[in-house]
């Protein structure tokens, strides 16, 4: 500082800087190092320096309280910051006691407190004026919703319309909360968005070994091969991201099939720009490299897999030898030569032997993904996920070290206070006969469900779920919405507005990651962990010494949670406990009394191994441990379980089947013997991996019972290319946002605002088009106007339109994501709907002083609601893939704009739906028994009757 | 000590978690960073690659944001962050000029100046930086560079990096491992208003301001135009064939922050060299013993306060902080040419007006040792700001060493051009006439082939040839053929050449009409390309 400055302070010309400093803080690390979080026994009262007046020193108290992420279904740690002056969360980091996402997080997580602050958000019960969708709004008390919706409930309950009941979840990012609130119910109402989500692949992998999805051990990998993008999105994204990049610092090889560059793409070793639809014969080709060259795992195959099923049925001729079944196998898939796979998928033959041979010289430290991506877009995708695993069924690498477990190895699955009994009732629709071995429920073919008169809901929740915007055919859910014939009562629970929400009777405002309590726990990598999600301002009070009855009292607004809201809806459903809901909502630890949200959470924690230990060594009790760390590692790694052993008691009364070594007791598998020793084996019905499926077979798809290559319903022969037909990939992803959940997320979506069409040069020279022209993308049931991303990134021949982008709301709602949302006007037009683009995103004033401060105004293209629903016959996953006539736009084309014809949607629904092979299976089954089922219903519901 | 970051890019994987992290640490405003992930992707279909590459400040040991700095806003700590102080900012944006990187940004909720500052209010604690703990991939590392066991020494030590732009000699300590020419250099790639995800319509940061006051009602497109550091949106279609045809695409990157300095400073050049020429001409009228009468001794003094106090008033407006203009003379960091000028300008100000006061009072001693010391100053202001720009590193064009005579020549043109309008208006002027002919003629002779010498040499970097294209041949073509060319100097050298003195007041305002242009084209020109 000068001595002008100086004289010119004193004289007061201008004013005293530095004065009122704090004083000095004391470093959390040695001088010179660095840390990267303030040590527990300091949570209570962290003191950090004020960036905001930095360089000054102002001194900031903050709370420091952990919760996890609610936007994708990571569930990765965070650690609130709570500022102790304004009781407000400042800041999210991560949680360093998180084991899967040890103290880091994307760009999604510390964006959680834009979600919290958003001057949009929903913060008190709403109930509908006027006819639904007009978007009229009252305000009205949680008890007076309660009381509404329970007194509906009753009478349905007690009428038997148990079937008109239902809870439709997006990703649940809890633990068998609601599982368990249904049964008490008695209702089979669960629905959940997996048909359109992950299903194909699940199905895939169950056939294989009855469990439906991987958990790859990346970290430990020396070969990874991703049909998807886990390095910027996907389950799980950032914990997967973590450990693909930590196996590949290691020495690990990394192949990517995606026809577009993904990031992920873009970091690996291998970009194989497959053709959609191609993988599964692209995967049978690399098996036909690793059985020709012998990189195959004998001991694997020999012990592990059911070949002699498989010999006995498909070549009861031949011995049933190891040397036999390989044989027969070469002979099965000769025609998968690397030629032929590269000529389906449009790549390099070489490639294909290449990673191949790579794959099979990686042996058991082989880790492969596919969750959703080819197996979501596909006809037949199911069986992507299924040669995929029968990659690490050769080379061995099933629940090793490096290679690839099943999810349900790494996931923790909680005990609870009690469990009601299964419900006695099938709900047709959500497993329809057509669909005997779809893996989930046929959610999106609900509205059609509803026009064929199939059934009707009477109260409907929808949860945190937005099938309007995300799923296929958004028209139709916008008709069966408004039809107050077919949906009785529409309830959305959601923290933010969405596109759904505005045809709701109620929107009742959920907590974001920082305001619920949930448990979750996920397979992320080859350990188990279990975290808790709580309401920090309500913890914060507790250490405060202050308690609270219900977490919408500390909540901003009188924003609640599910927890609690259905706990208090079903004790009001019930009134006075003739319908038997009650006694499922008593708490533990009272007699009769009503059960509390922590008593519910702390029967938990007293039940997970290792935990009260754990806790009882900081002097807590196992939930005040939770609430301290927010996470708990139950086991650090763990592999090959299936080499469990069956204990004395297990094997008590069991039959040990000589030829085939599969155990049994009271006509159920519940092992299998291998070398003298009784394993638990893999929960399918042979207790192997089964080459196999004796299912697929009795269920009437016998060209489908071993690993095989389907030709999706967009395969090159099945598109016009002279009329301009073209497939698009309407399902990827970007790093920074997620489905319908982040609109809210001002610095997300000033990353990410728009969505153009992705079109190679060489294509879009075809329709003398260039980036930011407008083209038409006809699809089966429409069309939806947007712009032209010209790019090398894109394979040729394929288009591409990225998901989350093109959010809207109409003139009548008024608030609502403004960050994200265009303003549209709906209107019938003929037989269809059309929708238009009348403003793009615009700033706005509100208490954010960002808010008026928007630079973007393109706001994207809606284009799920011009897809058909495409169910796949055997998975029911409904195929994203869609075929597009391409068309340069005209000149009555305006940007945004949207026609869908619901006639035609119906239409192509009725195709799709004579695809099917419908149930009863054997023993008049509607689904095999071994399958799993989202909230499984009493067995005997299983056996169709005279009268279905 | 001294700290410093290593980006990893064998591990970065584009996620932007450090971005939102930064903008949550330190609550950012939407449209400015303080750290972002370009993306550029390279090469053709199959053989595609998509880089990411983590832009920040660069922590230079030799800052040329805090060499510019007026008031020490800008300071290196001993640990070797490059710190700011908001409290001190006047906002000025020359460190937006001055750093090459493009690493500030005016925080639009404080109206200053700001940047990635290491976390230092982290690190005094013991923790480090926001975006280094956030990191799914452990892609940025932090600390001590000289410790020779800490993680990024090490790294130092063993891989291959590359900082960006090495040649402007500002010591930077970002490292990139397996760092990419292409993404690094920004005149690899073009810059754009949309990118394959995201678009820009408003301004942002310092046009923040604007953009919000223009919520009602707004003209989306004349808005674009003005606030962003593009070329006019009607160009849009045939730049998207270059971009297409480039081989290199630049498909993500932040907002475009706009030309920062604006008309204000074209502006206040201008006035500045009008009121320095007007008093050097007082000069060399005396030296040549052409007695100023007592209306031509007061017409230059008032002229020459009249717009010596515009180009204060220039010079505050174009503050974004205007209410700390004081700082810069009561706050000063004497290294910063704007302090040097502001002091200039200043004394400059004062000799005027005791020249002025000596005539009012006859005092011829106060009127020569005015004139003689107010010449002095008057040669500083008309040549300080050619100083100044050399200081903005971040500006390729401006680093000229033909600048100050640039700046020289344009006050004494303006002061010629002062000279023959007031031939119109006072009596007695035809040695003042003759003198300004004969200073016209040089003058704008040799402005001419200075300018030359700036546009048609060959340029030391790439940066200074793109903005000599664009002034030559590109968007500024008619500004400068037309404006400073045939108005600003050919008409004016015509019009003398004629030797009609009738021509000649003419000549003059043609003169500073074309200066404006000059002023105008060399002020904005250097700032439409790309730092990052």
């Amino acid at each position: 500082m000068s001595v002008i400055e100086k004289i010119a302070e004193k004289l007061r010309i201008i004013p005293e800087l530095g004065k009122n400093e704090d004083a000095g803080l004391d470093r959390i690390a040695a001088e010179g190092e660095l840390t990267k979080f303030p040590k527990p026994e300091d949570w209570d009262d962290w003191t950090e320096y004020d960036p905001k007046s930095w360089p000054r020193k102002k001194h900031k108290h903050y709370s420091v309280i952990p919760t996890t992420c609610f936007n994708c279904e990571s569930a990765c740690g965070l650690l609130t910051y709570i500022d102790k002056e304004t009781n407000q969360i400042r800041k999210v980091e991560g949680n360093p006691y998180h084991p899967g996402s040890r103290g880091r997080n994307c760009a999604k997580g510390p964006a959680t407190v834009n979600q919290v602050h958003d001057p949009d958000r929903i913060l008190y019960p709403l109930k509908r004026k006027g006819p639904r969708g007009s978007g009229e709004w009252e305000r009205v008390s949680w008890d007076e919703a309660l009381n509404d919706i329970a007194a509906r409930m009753h009478t349905a309950l007690k009428e038997e319309r148990h079937n008109e009941i239902a809870y439709h979840v997006g990703r649940p990012g809890h633990e068998g909360y609601m599982d368990r609130v249904l049964k008490a119910w008695g209702v089979d109402g669960h629905n959940s968005h997996t048909n359109i989500c992950s299903s194909g692949a699940r199905f895939g992998y169950n056939l294989w070994y009855g469990y439906d999805r991987p958990s790859p051990d990346h970290a430990n990998a020396r070969f990874i091969l991703l049909i998807s993008a886990h390095l910027e999105s996907g389950h799980y994204f950032n914990p997967h991201a973590q450990r693909i990049i930590e196996g590949m610092m290691k020495g690990a090889k990394l192949a990517v099939m995606d026809p577009r560059l993904s990031n992920t793409a873009s970091m690996a070793n291998y970009w194989m720009p497959t053709y959609p639809g191609s993988e599964a014969a692209v995967l049978l080709a690399m098996a036909k490299v690793i059985l020709d060259k012998g990189l195959y795992n004998e001991k694997f195959l020999r012990t592990w897999v059911n070949w002699k099923a498989y010999l006995q049925k498909m070549h009861p001729d031949k011995e049933a030898t190891f040397e036999n079944f390989i044989e027969s196998m070469c002979e099965m898939y000769a025609e998968y030569t690397p030629e032929f796979a590269a000529k389906e998928a449009d790549i390099d033959p070489e490639t294909i032997v290449d990673v191949a041979t790579q794959i099979g010289e990686a042996g058991e430290r082989f880790a492969t993904h596919n969750w959703r991506s080819a197996g979501s877009g596909n006809l037949g995708g199911w069986a992507v996920a299924r040669c995929l695993h029968f990659l690490n069924v050769l080379t061995g690498s099933v629940g090793t070290v490096g290679g690839t477990s099943p999810n349900s190895w790494n996931k923790f699955k909680p005990k609870f206070f009690d469990n009601p009994p299964a419900q006695k009732f099938w709900n047709e629709l959500h497993f329809p006969k057509e669909y005997p071995l779809a893996f989930f429920e046929m959610s999106f073919l609900l509205p059609h469900f509803l026009k064929e008169g199939r059934g009707k809901m009477d109260t409907y929740f929808t949860r945190v779920f937005n099938p309007v915007w995300t799923y296929p055919d958004g028209f139709s859910w916008i008709e069966a919405l408004e039809d107050e014939e077919k949906v009785g009562m529409h309830i959305a629970l959601t923290p933010t507005w969405n596109e759904t929400a505005y045809y709701a009777d109620y929107v009742l405002p959920m907590g974001l990651a920082p305001e619920r309590h949930d448990i979750n726990s996920y397979a992320t990598h080859s350990g188990m962990w279990i975290a808790f999600r709580q309401p920090v301002l309500r913890e914060k009070a507790r250490r405060e010494g202050k308690d609270f009855d219900f977490t919408y009292d500390v909540n901003p607004g009188e924003v609640w949670e599910e927890d609690e809201f259905w706990i208090e809806l079903s004790w009001r459903m019930d009134p006075d406990g003739s319908l038997g809901i009650r006694d499922h909502f008593k708490s533990p630890y009272r007699e009769g009394e009503k059960i509390t949200i922590d008593e519910y959470y702390q029967y938990i924690f007293e039940n997970v191994p290792g935990l009260p230990e754990k806790a009882a060594e900081e002097n807590m009790t196992p939930l005040d441990y939770m609430k301290r760390y927010g996470a708990f590692e139950v086991e650090k790694a763990s592999y090959e379980k299936h080499k469990n052993k069956l204990s004395e008691e297990q094997l008590q009364d069991a039959d040990i089947d000589k030829e085939t070594g599969l155990i049994t007791k009271n006509g159920e598998s519940i092992g299998i013997e291998r070398d003298g020793v009784a394993y638990t084996g893999f929960p399918t019905p042979s207790r192997l991996n089964e080459f196999y499926s004796q299912t697929m077979e009795d269920w009437r798809w016998p060209e489908y019972t071993t690993p095989t290559y389907i030709k999706s319903h967009i395969h090159p022969e099945k598109l016009d290319k002279s009329i301009g037909e073209y497939v698009l990939v309407p399902t990827f992803r970007l790093p920074t946002l997620i489905h319908s959940r982040s609109a809210n997320a001002k610095w997300l979506t000033e990353i990410s605002n728009r969505n153009p069409i992705w079109m190679h040069p060489s294509d879009a020279e075809k329709f003398d088009l260039k980036t930011d022209d407008l083209v038409k993308m006809n699809t089966d049931i429409g069309y939806f106007v947007d712009k032209v991303w010209v790019t090398e990134a894109m394979k040729p021949g394929v288009v591409a339109c990225s998901h989350h982008i093109g959010r809207w709301r109409r003139p009548q709602d008024k608030i609502g994501n403004r960050w994200h949302t265009n303003t549209v006007e709906i209107r019938k037009e003929g037989n269809g709907w059309k929708m238009e683009t009348t403003r793009g995103v615009e700033p706005f004033k509100s208490h954010d002083s960002d808010s008026s401060r928007i630079f973007w105004a393109d706001g994207g293209v809606h284009q799920n609601i011009t897809h058909a629903v495409h169910p796949d016959p055997i998975s029911g996953m409904h195929c994203w893939h869609q075929r597009v006539r391409v068309e340069k736009a005209g000149p009555d084309d305006k940007y945004g704009d949207i026609f869908v014809d619901t006639d035609k949607s119906y239409a192509v629904y009725k195709e799709w739906m004579d695809m099917t092979r419908p149930a009863p299976g054997p023993d008049g089954l509607r689904r095999p028994l071994w399958f799993k089922r989202a909230l499984r219903p009493d067995e005997s519901t299983f056996y169709l009757n005279e009268e279905d | 000590m001294k700290y410093g970051f290593v980006i990893d890019n064998r591990k970065c994987i584009g996620c932007h978690a450090c971005t939102v992290a930064c903008k949550s640490e330190h609550d950012v405003a939407i449209g400015v960073n303080r750290t972002w992930v370009k993306q550029v992707e390279k090469g053709t279909y199959p053989n595609t690659r998509r880089v990411f590459s983590v832009m920040r400040c660069n922590h230079c040991t030799d800052a040329p944001c805090v060499e510019i700095c007026p008031t020490e806003a800008l300071h290196i700590r001993e640990d070797g962050i490059v710190d700011f102080d908001n409290e001190r900012c006047i906002g000025c944006k020359s460190c937006m000029q001055a750093c090459p990187y493009d690493a500030l940004y005016i925080d639009p909720d404080t109206n200053t100046a700001a940047k990635c500052n290491y976390c230092a209010h982290r690190i005094d604690v013991g923790l480090e930086p926001a975006c280094v703990n956030v990191c799914p991939e452990h892609a940025i590392i932090s600390g001590d560079m000289e410790n020779p066991d800490s993680e990024i020494s090490q790294l130092l030590s063993r891989e291959q990096v590359t900082v960006r732009k090495a040649e402007k000699d500002t010591k930077p300590n970002v490292y990139y491992i397996n760092g990419d020419a292409d993404s690094l250099n920004p005149g690899n790639t073009e810059k754009s208003d949309r990118y394959f995800w995201n678009s820009q319509s408003r301004g942002v940061g310092h046009f923040a301001k604007y953009a919000e006051k223009r919520v009602e009602g707004i003209d989306l497109k004349s808005m674009a135009m003005k606030m962003s550091n593009k070329e006019e949106v009607k160009e849009r279609t045939p730049k998207s064939i270059d971009v297409l045809m480039q081989k290199n695409k630049r498909v993500y990157d932040s907002p475009d922050k706009g030309i920062l300095w604006g008309w204000e400073v074209s502006a206040y050049v201008l006035t500045k060299a009008i009121a320095a020429g007007a008093f050097l001409f007082l000069l060399m009228g005396w030296a040549l013993g052409i007695g100023a009468s007592e209306e031509m001794s007061y017409a230059i003094g008032l002229i020459s306060i009249f717009f010596l106090t515009a180009t204060g008033v220039l010079l505050i407006m174009d503050l974004d902080q205007p209410k700390r203009f004081l700082y810069v003379l009561l706050r000063p960091q004497w290294k910063s040419w704007l302090v040097r000028g502001g002091y200039f300008i200043t004394f400059f100000g004062l000799f005027i007006t005791t020249y002025l006061v000596g005539r009012y009072f006859d005092s011829t001693m106060l009127m020569d040792i005015s004139m003689w010391l107010g010449a002095l100053l008057a040669l500083c202001t008309a040549v300080y700001t050619a100083f100044l720009f050399a200081q903005a590193k971040g500006r390729d064009f401006w680093q000229s060493p033909v600048l100050a005579i640039h700046m020289l020549l344009h006050s004494v043109m303006a002061g010629g051009a002062v000279i023959m309008i007031l031939t119109v208006f006072l009596n007695g002027m035809h040695y003042w006439e003759v003198l300004a002919e004969f200073m016209l003629l040089v003058t704008i002779s040799l402005n001419l082939v200075a300018m030359g010498f700036e546009l048609f040499m060959p340029h030391p970097t790439a940066d200074a040839a793109t903005v000599a294209k664009s002034i030559v041949k590109g968007m500024y073509k008619n500004a400068f053929w037309w404006g400073v060319v045939v108005i600003g100097n050919l008409l004016p050298l015509a019009a003398l050449v004629t030797g009609q003195a009738q021509f000649y007041p003419m000549a003059g305002v043609l003169c500073l009409v074309g200066l404006w242009f000059t002023e105008k084209v060399w002020v904005e020109a250097p700032q439409r390309v790309a730092l990052a």
